[in-house]
């Protein structure tokens, strides 16, 4: 399994908001599961997803209870501890690349993220930067796209089209 | 004469031989690197995949896996830093080891003991598993209905400290699966008149949002941790020790498939049991344990490699998984056509002798790569964060795109990342999520077959479950998961029953 953190014995910042949330949704999918069939059939198409929210009500209410019960740990601020800006500025730029990867192409908008990324987690020279996203880059595209042969987004440059005369100049 | 067939066929083929050595190559790499975990690589690497034929894809997956749970020990002996879940026992013992520049005899001894855990787990596959299948096939639905909810159930219990969270992660994992048209009436659900949702959310999409981005995400906030570099001698562990280490691992090796082969329960709980059973049955360690005994480095390395050979074994033959990678994985047999339950044995025996034939020669390349080219790992396994987490995130992306060349999926897998991320901050489990998604299918068409069968009376349903001892104890084992959690048992009974606990 993968990492996560114990619950601590004091409520993280936000901790209240996430856990209210997810009692609201859990509601609101019991109610589009309601939709689905109602009350008609125990085997109906809608059973098991009324069950499912039904079950996340009462889990989400049950944790939301114990949150409200915990202290709040003073020294934890949201901004800081929890959403800190490398995170937010990370998904954003995670956000950027995903709108434009269909229109700019694979290898003009990952060159584009891997470079503004690598510099702003790495903090080297420009050039350095630079070097190791071209690297890496190659080596995505030969693994994934030439040995994988993945269909990748191709965008503005006309990549299969360069690759068809490398490949004709080699005959 | 068939099943020897199968068996040798990754063996024969050049290129099945190649792709199984990447695989296991690329695994200890995945798995030793700290940041990224043998869940996300297999997640993105179906999608990359899927439209490979299915027994090369099957052999780099098995390759990453078994190479992966090996590769966690690796930066749990040199760092302190345990690369999967799994190596967290190895970190107790192995870094003090390497501590005292005893690094290189961890390693090769954890090599070597990871390598009889793995042979013993596939074993115990390869002679329990054809029965247990034929036992399967008299399951009832309602039994598999309840082998599913029990999946969950001991993942949610035991990943994280609150079960209340656990079964929310559970509960929201099967409702994602049941979104899109419904397989028995053709019903809308969950689809808010959205056409692109008939087909339901892509299990690959979320599975990459929970374990990629996510994990990444929260790893951003640990961007400057130190790395100690350790000195590395001489690998290939001395005969002695190997033979009087020998009847330790073989013993764990088996609390590991067993750990391994119950549902929801993986190489991480069996490694942390193992540790425990060295530490009881050694009467006089020559070192302490916590402070460098080689016991506590071998015990959790044969358990979890031994796990997972148990692992295979209800995911192959009930098509329940075990944990999260397992889930993973018959997500990946799924999208190559391949059903994983006590039929595919009957149908498809070549795939399992396949598997085991698999299993093993990557268990083989474990010993070759693991004794092998130490240099060049400890260069890789520096490579910086900052470097690192743009590249999960340029591969999950590219991954997410890749199953159906559809931008909607890059958003789903998006969604599910940051959703994961605050679920991971504030102690959620992520793995019940994943295994709800697997098991929804399975859990609404089993629980629709047993009310029908009772003509939709719940009470007949009831009565009939103790009309079978499976059922009971399946039964009795759900309430008693439940019953552990509450005030009552804590509060009153533990105390009676375990008075020496308190």
């Amino acid at each position: 399994m993968s990492s996560h953190e114990p619950t601590p014995k004091t409520r993280k910042p936000g901790e209240r908001v996430f856990c209210l949330l997810l009692v609201i949704g859990s509601v609101y999918l019991f109610w589009q599961a309601y939709q689905i069939a109602g009350f008609s059939e125990l085997s109906s198409a809608g059973a098991f997803p009324m069950a499912t929210a039904a079950t996340m009500i009462l889990a989400a209410c049950f944790i939301f209870v114990n949150t409200l019960k915990r202290p709040a740990n003073q020294n934890a601020h949201f901004f800081t501890h929890c959403f800190p800006p490398i995170v937010a500025i990370i998904m954003a730029l995670i956000l950027v690349y995903a709108v434009v990867l269909e229109s700019l192409g694979f290898i003009l908008s990952s060159f584009v993220f891997l470079f503004t990324t690598i510099q702003f987690l790495y903090r080297r020279r420009v050039l350095t930067t630079l070097a190791i996203s071209l690297f890496a880059l190659i080596m995505v595209y030969i693994v994934f796209r030439l040995i994988f042969q993945v269909v990748l987004p191709e965008g503005i440059i006309p990549e299969r089209d360069i690759i068809a005369s490398i490949t004709a100049l080699w005959r | 004469m068939d099943a020897l067939n199968y068996f040798a066929m990754s063996w024969l083929s050049p290129e099945l031989l190649a792709l199984t050595a990447l695989g296991t190559f690329l695994g200890i790499y995945v798995g030793a690197i700290p940041g990224l975990s043998v869940t996300m690589a297999v997640s993105i690497l179906i999608s990359f995949t899927f439209s490979w034929d299915v027994n090369n894809a099957l052999c780099l997956m098995v390759g990453v896996y078994m190479g992966g749970v090996y590769g966690g020990s690796r930066t749990a002996i040199l760092l302190n830093i345990p690369g999967a879940p799994s190596a967290i026992a190895t970190a107790l013992d192995g870094y003090p080891l390497a501590k005292k520049g005893l690094a290189g005899e961890a390693i090769g001894l954890s090599t070597v003991m990871s390598v009889v855990g793995g042979f013993i787990g596939i074993l115990v596959l390869a002679l329990a598993a054809p029965s247990i299948a034929d036992f399967a096939i008299t399951f009832q639905p309602r039994d598999y209905m309840m082998l599913g909810i029990l999946g969950i159930m001991l993942v949610g219990s035991l990943s994280g400290s609150s079960l209340a969270k656990g079964i929310f992660a559970g509960a929201f994992g099967l409702l994602i699966g049941t979104v899109g048209l419904d397989p028995m009436t053709a019903d809308e659900r969950f689809t808010f008149g959205i056409i692109e949702l008939w087909d339901g959310i892509n299990p690959v999409a979320v599975m990459i949002g929970l374990f990629g981005i996510s994990e990444a995400l929260h790893q951003l906030q640990h961007m400057d941790k130190a790395v100690i570099k350790q000195k590395i001698s001489r690998i290939i562990p001395r005969l002695s020790d190997v033979k009087k280490y020998l009847p330790l691992s073989v013993r764990t090796s088996f609390i590991g498939v067993i750990v391994g082969a119950l549902p929801g329960t993986g190489g991480d709980i069996a490694a942390l049991m193992a540790y425990d059973h060295a530490k009881r049955s050694t009467k006089e360690p020559d070192v302490e344990f916590g402070k460098g005994a080689k016991e506590g480095l071998i015990a959790p390395e044969s358990a979890n490699n031994a796990a997972v050979g148990g692992a295979y074994i209800p995911m192959l033959t009930l098509g329940i998984p075990g944990d999260a990678v397992t889930a993973v994985f018959i997500g990946a047999l799924f999208i190559h056509g391949l059903n994983p339950g006590p039929l595919l044995m009957v149908e498809q025996p070549h795939m399992f002798w396949f598997t085991v034939g698999n299993l093993t020669l990557a268990n083989i390349f474990i010993l070759i790569f693991g004794l092998t080219g130490i240099k060049l790992f400890s260069k890789i396994v520096e490579c910086p964060k900052g470097i690192l987490i743009p590249l999960i995130f340029l591969l999950s992306i590219v991954g997410a795109y890749a199953i159906n060349n559809a931008i909607t999926d890059i958003w789903w897998m998006l969604a599910f990342g940051v959703f994961g991320y605050f679920m991971r901050l504030y102690g959620f489990p992520v793995g019940p999520v994943i295994l709800g998604v697997i098991l929804s299918s399975l859990t609404d068409e089993n629980w629709r077959r047993a009310i029908l069968t009772e003509r939709g009376s719940v009470i007949d349903l009831f009565v009939h479950l103790f009309t079978s001892p499976l059922s009971i104890v399946l039964f009795m084992t759900i309430v008693l998961i439940l019953f552990t959690k509450t005030p009552l048992w804590s509060k009153v009974v533990k105390p009676k029953l375990f008075p020496n606990d308190a």
